[in-house]
């Protein structure tokens, strides 16, 4: 509980409408898009500009009260449950989208914009940001930016860092500084800029961001190849990229996925594929037309056994709503879900998928992959129950050595949704102790009371 | 005694939210307050914990749960098909059940609406009185300032003569024609009281059309208000008494011309069943309603191009609105597009976010009047985007709600129900 006073004075700051402190708002800011961490707040507080989160940060950092700012709260790690209580900055009213450049291709944006929004605000003037987490429906850009979230687009476009060039942050000590910048070349220093990206809300609260935007491609087109091994299918994916085309996204999904999808929305996905790689295009419309031939060539000559071309732009809109209802057909199947976001080099796919099939017989569990073959970023999902205790066991040795596999295949742990509270048990295990001495170092130089998303990454 | 009856029994609906939170897109409350007890995600959760036991009925948590328009967005656009609406409105049967209805709610909802005789008493007193209060234009009249709690809401005068003083039992096919059907008319409050000479045309329409119409006057307010507040007791009897009305009528359909009274009468067996027989009544009682737009398309099989605008509309550029209860609770979106498409005469326009609530909500706007104002801006916004003259629809709720906001915008635009704008 935090004292009275410190209340009001958080109420003089943002108006009595901005802090929020009845048990029920706790509880709905007790968690996010994970299933099994909550933790209530002692207040949450919605500021709506760079000096008010200045003044808030500057009594949290005299009181020492953890602050934990949060976005639309979608994220699938833990990293906007405020773990140690105290005070959920809510950023969702920060939500302006200051500035579009179209001389420069550049976008100035409030932290709780929406990337959705931003995506519909930019498509007025045919221009687009890259980076693609398939939560785009809730994710803010500040909370995208301190996760350094990716999605199917980074196979040809990278993610969430190669986007962003400058920010305004709110240090603990409430001091606002400015790091990066507009231009796309700026070597001036150490690059504190990337620290700050994937820091996960541990260093700083992102108060203002400066994006790089692309125009929007002419044409695209999508193409959703069959298989009947999905090895083979993982193989596929770079048979592709080897032969010179660089989709803009290539998704995987297994067979298991490919049913659910189907009893969801009777896309008329073809029940019996192992498995499916979905390709889209994106660029001139005649080049388009070229790689859709090359990628229809190459996969049938690496073992795929049927490839279709989406006719028209509704076809491909419904393969891809099909691709984005995945996780939601996995995780409406059972009652608690694993969901792993390791990531190999890409030449490795084909191995860890196999391997994924193996530890599924050893453990006698159900593990369903989908996710980014296109980068290497595969989501196996297990499937279990945390009540019965037996299965749930087994379910985590799994996960236990999913990770190790991806490791042991050159990989890393998490690509896209971060360590937060759910891997932060694997941190150790796969990072070096100079690495995570260095990180701590840091933290403690720019948060040394430690208040800022207070036990996150590190146990 | 806390045995959450109402709330076990969609407890499976509430299990399915995965918490991904992309209904915080979708919802128009949740847009304008950013919050999230405002989002289906969050009211879903604290509704879990009431069945967990730790959250108890708080007027915190009565508001919480009070500030949904139920329009189904979130639940249409769900990832994991969590039906959202059910445990909203099982959670408001479950504080009702708990807490109480109020006073005034008690009043409005079990003296007056579930009473056909007393509603037609309270509405006639209301229309010898409304000449206190100025007009803002035409038949449009506005609360005078001193009743600051409703607002300075615009609404539709009531009219000199209700439908239900001036309907006959029973209409045969005009022309002497053998019947092709028999419908039963259920003319809903907003055609009674408000829009009276709309339902006389909509009869003259159907016995035009070769259609027997009867119309029982045993038949009452459909009970959108009331089971949607959670007064399911209420609810589940007016739902009985629209049943009998219709029972031994004989009649192949029953057809109204309001979005939310088709889909409540459709929605009883959803909602309200507290048993396996009322269940199948209402299951029964369920496969003969037709909203109007259905109706005139799917079962009359009028063809779109077939209809013929009525002369004083000809040369205006209309736009349609999606009213919740026809575009998503009932899946009807194509009908009335295609007669606008198909009409001689005027010029369709589409309007961007058709389906995006009015911010009506039934008491929703009683009780958070400066949302829906806020909500229904961005349908403003939508309907000056199309230049259209006209706003066409098919819910007389919607309708008042859009009159209201079209005049406190200062817009040009009249609102009509799309079965006015034909012959």
């Amino acid at each position: 509980m935090l004292k009275e006073s410190l209340i009001s004075e958080f109420q003089k700051i943002v108006g009595k409408d901005n802090v929020l402190t009845s048990p029920e708002a706790l509880k709905a800011y007790s968690y996010d898009g994970t299933t099994s961490w909550v933790h209530e707040p002692d207040v949450v507080v919605f500021p709506t500009t760079t000096d008010q989160v200045s003044q808030i940060m500057k009594i949290a950092n005299a009181e020492k009260i953890p602050v934990t700012p949060r976005g639309g709260g979608t994220n699938v790690s833990g990293g906007s449950v405020p773990w140690q209580g105290g005070i959920v900055l809510a950023m969702t009213r920060m939500n302006k989208i200051i500035k579009v450049d179209k001389e420069n291709l550049t976008a100035t944006v409030e932290p709780g914009v929406v990337l959705q929004d931003l995506t519909l605000q930019l498509m007025k003037d045919r221009l687009f940001f890259p980076p693609d987490p398939q939560s785009f429906l809730g994710a803010t850009l500040g909370g995208i930016i301190s996760e350094n979230a990716g999605g199917p687009a980074c196979v040809k476009y990278g993610v969430t860092k190669q986007y962003i060039l400058g920010i305004e942050v709110v240090l603990p000590n409430g001091e606002v500084v400015h790091l990066g910048g507009r231009t796309l070349k700026n070597v001036v220093g150490y690059d504190l800029l990337h620290i700050f990206i994937s820091a996960e809300g541990t260093l700083g609260v992102i108060t203002k961001a400066e994006l790089k935007l692309n125009p929007i491609p002419a044409a695209k087109k999508t193409l959703c190849v069959v298989y009947d091994d999905m090895a083979v299918a993982g193989e596929g994916v770079f048979h592709v990229l080897e032969s010179g085309v660089i989709p803009d996204k290539i998704e995987f999904m297994d067979n298991w996925v490919i049913n659910r999808i189907e009893e969801m929305m009777q896309l008329g996905l073809p029940k019996e594929a192992d498995a499916l790689l979905l390709f889209e295009v994106d660029g001139i419309p005649e080049a388009v037309e070229k790689e859709v031939e090359q990628i229809t060539e190459i996969t049938k000559k690496y073992g795929a056994k049927e490839v279709r071309v989406a006719k028209d732009a509704d076809e491909a809109l419904a393969y891809w709503k099909g691709r984005s209802a995945g996780f939601a057909a996995v995780f409406g199947k059972a009652k608690t879900v694993f969901a792993e976001d390791v990531t190999v080099p890409r030449g490795n796919i084909p191995k860890l998928i196999n391997r994924c099939k193996e530890l599924a017989k050893k453990y006698n569990v159900e593990i369903v992959v989908l996710g980014h073959a296109g980068d290497g970023n595969l989501h196996p999902a297990i499937l279990t129950d945390i009540n019965n205790k037996d299965h749930y066991d087994r379910a985590l040795k799994a996960m236990d050595e999913i990770i190790e596999s991806a490791v042991e295949f050159g990989g890393v742990l998490s690509g896209e949704h971060g360590i937060g509270l759910e891997k932060q048990k694997f941190m150790k295990k796969v990072t070096e102790p100079a690495v995570i001495n260095m990180m701590k170092g840091i933290k403690a130089l720019i948060d040394p009371n430690n208040i800022m998303n207070p036990g996150k990454i590190w146990e | 005694m806390k045995d959450l009856k109402e709330l076990k029994k969609i407890e499976q609906f509430a299990d399915q939210c995965m918490k991904c939170g992309f209904c915080s897109f979708f919802c128009p409350v949740y847009q304008e307050e950013r919050v999230e007890t405002s989002v289906a995600r969050g009211k879903n959760y604290l509704v879990k914990q009431i069945l967990a036991g730790k959250q108890e009925w708080t007027p915190v948590m009565a508001d919480i749960i009070g500030r949904c328009l139920l329009c189904k967005r979130c639940a249409a656009n769900c990832p994991a098909k969590t039906q959202i609406d059910r445990v909203v409105v099982a959670a408001r049967a479950e504080l009702v059940r708990e807490k109480g209805l109020g006073a005034i709610k008690n009043f409005v909802f079990r003296k007056v609406m579930a009473n056909r005789p007393a509603l037609g008493r309270y509405a006639r007193l209301m229309q010898k009185f409304q000449w206190m209060m100025p007009r803002t234009e035409g038949k449009i009249r506005h609360l005078p300032d001193f009743v600051k709690n409703l607002g300075k809401r615009n609404f539709p005068e009531l009219a000199k003569t209700f439908l239900r003083d001036q309907v006959k039992p029973v209409y045969k096919p005009q022309n002497g024609q053998k019947p092709i059907m028999r419908v039963g008319f259920f003319t809903g409050c907003a055609t009674d009281f408000v829009y009276p000479d709309f339902g006389l045309k909509f009869i003259d329409f159907l016995t035009r059309h070769g259609v027997e119409v009867v119309v029982p006057d045993t038949q009452n307010c459909c009970g959108a208000a009331i089971y949607f507040s959670g007064d399911f007791e209420t609810g589940r009897m007016l739902a009985d008494l629209n049943v009998k009305a219709f029972k031994d009528l004989n009649v192949d359909y029953i057809v109204t011309t309001c979005a939310t009274c088709s889909s409540t009468l459709k929605d009883y067996q959803k909602y309200l069943p507290d048993n396996e027989e009322q269940k199948q009544r209402y299951e029964e009682f369920e496969k003969k309603v037709k909203d109007s737009m259905e109706f005139v398309i799917d079962i009359l099989k009028i063809k779109p191009e077939d209809f013929k605008l009525k002369k004083e509309f000809e040369g205006k550029t209309v736009t349609w609105h999606d009213p919740c209860h026809l575009v998503r609770y009932q899946n009807i979106k194509d009908q009335p597009r295609a007669i606008l498409k198909a009409l001689k005469g005027i010029k369709y326009v589409e309007m961007p976010n058709a389906d995006l609530c009015c911010g009506m909500g039934g008491s929703f706007s009683v009780y958070h009047y400066d949302l829906t104002k806020k909500i229904a801006g961005k349908k403003m916004d939508g309907i000056k985007a199309t230049g259209a003259d006209i706003v066409v629809t098919a819910c007389p709720g919607c309708m008042i709600n859009l009159e209201d906001n079209v005049l406190l915008n200062k817009m040009p635009q009249k609102v009509h129900h799309l079965l006015e704008l034909v012959e």
